[in-house]
């Protein structure tokens, strides 16, 4: 059986991820306590918050890496599956980032975005490597195709790990801390992909500590604390005019000055 | 006391065609034991618990005992228990098998453990199932964390193959044993059969250090 995504009225966008009342525990720990969010088509949702808030645990349950303890996550109108197989077929239509690239060490550039389709979608290797030859060059990285990741820097592992996941043209792209791990010289070469594919439409759901970006790209930022968001609302509402207190104290650590 | 080395030319044809029962017994043991490792080691690792334990009890026996005391008890306890007879160097080679699988199935067990659980993680991300992931991504490079052992291990393999001589196997030991006894040139037969099995294992451990620095540092 299917659980169908509650409609909701008055929306036209629609929506291709809806939180409802998830919860994570870790033991005792609670590691997500009752987060709702929604994210439309086409959206650029930043997560922010300090670390160990549960920002990344929610992209990490959003394509079921960890399974949830309560609550539901729909992914375009349907409940997670908790079948192995459907929970494969999802993971197919979502791009995961991660903050440590985990490129495939013994593949090249190339070999590394085009094991996905291969492996996954039974794509003859000459078409997978074609259009992995395509995605290498988009994130200006087609001089870097026969590279093996230990000879590439922190930044281009980096864009070579988001031409991997968008060599399985997902839906939707979670990205968890992607620069987090970079030196700061190749952190803008990372944001500006990422910002460049904001602007093609792609929905995005980022967890960073980039404020700059977030103020700039994202459509929608959540703040969470202890497992819960503490508000959330546009860029200019989190940054210039936040509602609670934790905000602009987590906005004023960062060395947000508004 | 007078030497005669002419002895070890007299009977080349024999000592050679024990050179070559040796090597065969390390590759063919070699060729089931990488296999019978893995599959050891994956079962180790497996969710099912029963596989898991199978897999523990036969890596801890067989590296327990003493692979001499393995060889015999194949040699007389195997055709007993099973009812078949069994040439001897194929009794040799079972023996080897056991003991160098279970050895393999702790090298791959440690290697697949040392990567990096972001790894499977990528994968999983992608769309593959547990067993592509597997086969694409975790036994691809804990086979590179590995080859230094499991290169070391086979140095130690084609030395240790001289153990089934004991049952009889025609190889290199048990020939040379087998002249000497025939001739009484113990001197000569126990030099040459030194001799032959350095400059055989020689170039193998060469090669192992070679593998050993080339491998040393995957990432």
């Amino acid at each position: 059986m299917t659980m169908i995504a509650p409609k909701e009225s008055g929306s036209t966008p629609s929506p291709v991820l809806i939180y409802e009342k998830v919860r994570k525990l870790y033991g005792e720990f609670v590691a997500l306590d009752e987060v709702s969010l929604r994210v439309d088509a086409g959206e650029v949702v930043c997560l922010i918050g300090p670390s160990g808030s549960g920002k990344s645990t929610l992209l990490r349950c959003t394509n079921a890496l960890e399974p949830i303890s309560g609550g539901t996550i729909y992914f375009d109108g349907r409940a997670l599956p908790s079948v192995d197989r459907d929970i494969r077929k999802v993971r197919q239509r979502m791009g995961m980032v991660f903050q440590n690239f985990e490129l495939f060490p013994h593949k090249s550039a190339l070999d590394n975005v085009a094991i996905g389709p291969m492996t996954v979608l039974g794509m003859p290797k000459t078409q997978a490597r074609e259009r992995a030859r395509a995605l290498l060059a988009k994130v200006n990285l087609a001089d870097k195709v026969d590279s093996f990741p230990s000879n590439l820097s922190g930044g281009q592992q980096q864009r070579v790990a988001i031409a991997r996941a968008l060599a399985m043209e997902p839906e939707v792209m979670l990205f968890d801390e992607p620069t987090s791990a970079l030196d700061p010289e190749t952190i803008g070469e990372v944001l500006n992909v990422m910002k460049a594919l904001a602007e093609e439409g792609m929905t995005m759901i980022v967890v960073t500590h980039e404020m700059a970006f977030a103020r700039r790209v994202a459509d929608r930022v959540a703040v969470f604390e202890h497992g819960t968001i503490l508000e959330h609302g546009s860029p200019e509402q989190i940054f210039e005019n936040p509602e609670t207190a934790r905000t602009r104290d987590f906005l004023s650590h960062l060395g947000w000055d508004g | 006391m007078t030497l005669d080395w002419s002895i070890v030319w007299e009977y080349r044809e024999d000592l050679l065609h024990g050179v070559l029962l040796t090597i065969a017994l390390t590759v063919i043991t070699m060729i089931v034991a990488i296999p019978g490792g893995i599959i050891l080691a994956m079962m180790r690792l497996s969710r099912s618990r029963i596989l898991s334990t199978i897999s523990l009890c036969f890596v801890e026996l067989f590296r327990n005992l003493p692979l001499i005391l393995v060889v015999y008890w194949a040699f007389y306890v195997m055709p007993i228990v099973l009812g078949i007879q069994i040439a001897a160097f194929e009794t040799g080679l079972i023996a080897l098998c056991l003991n160098v699988s279970a050895y393999n199935g702790e090298t791959f067990r440690a290697g697949i453990n040392s990567i990096r659980e972001g790894q499977v993680n990528a994968g999983l991300a992608l769309g593959m199932s547990r067993w592509q992931v597997m086969r694409e991504i975790v036994i691809p490079q804990a086979t590179r964390r590995v080859l230094p052992v499991l290169a070391s291990t086979w140095v130690s393999l084609f030395k240790d193959t001289s153990l089934v001589s004991v049952i009889a196997v025609g190889e290199l030991a048990h020939v040379a044993l087998q002249i000497r006894s025939q001739t009484f040139r113990v001197m000569e037969m126990l030099t040459a059969m030194a001799v032959i099995y350095w400059l055989l294992g020689y170039p193998q451990a060469k090669l192992v250090d070679w593998i050993h620095s080339k491998f040393k540092v995957a990432e």
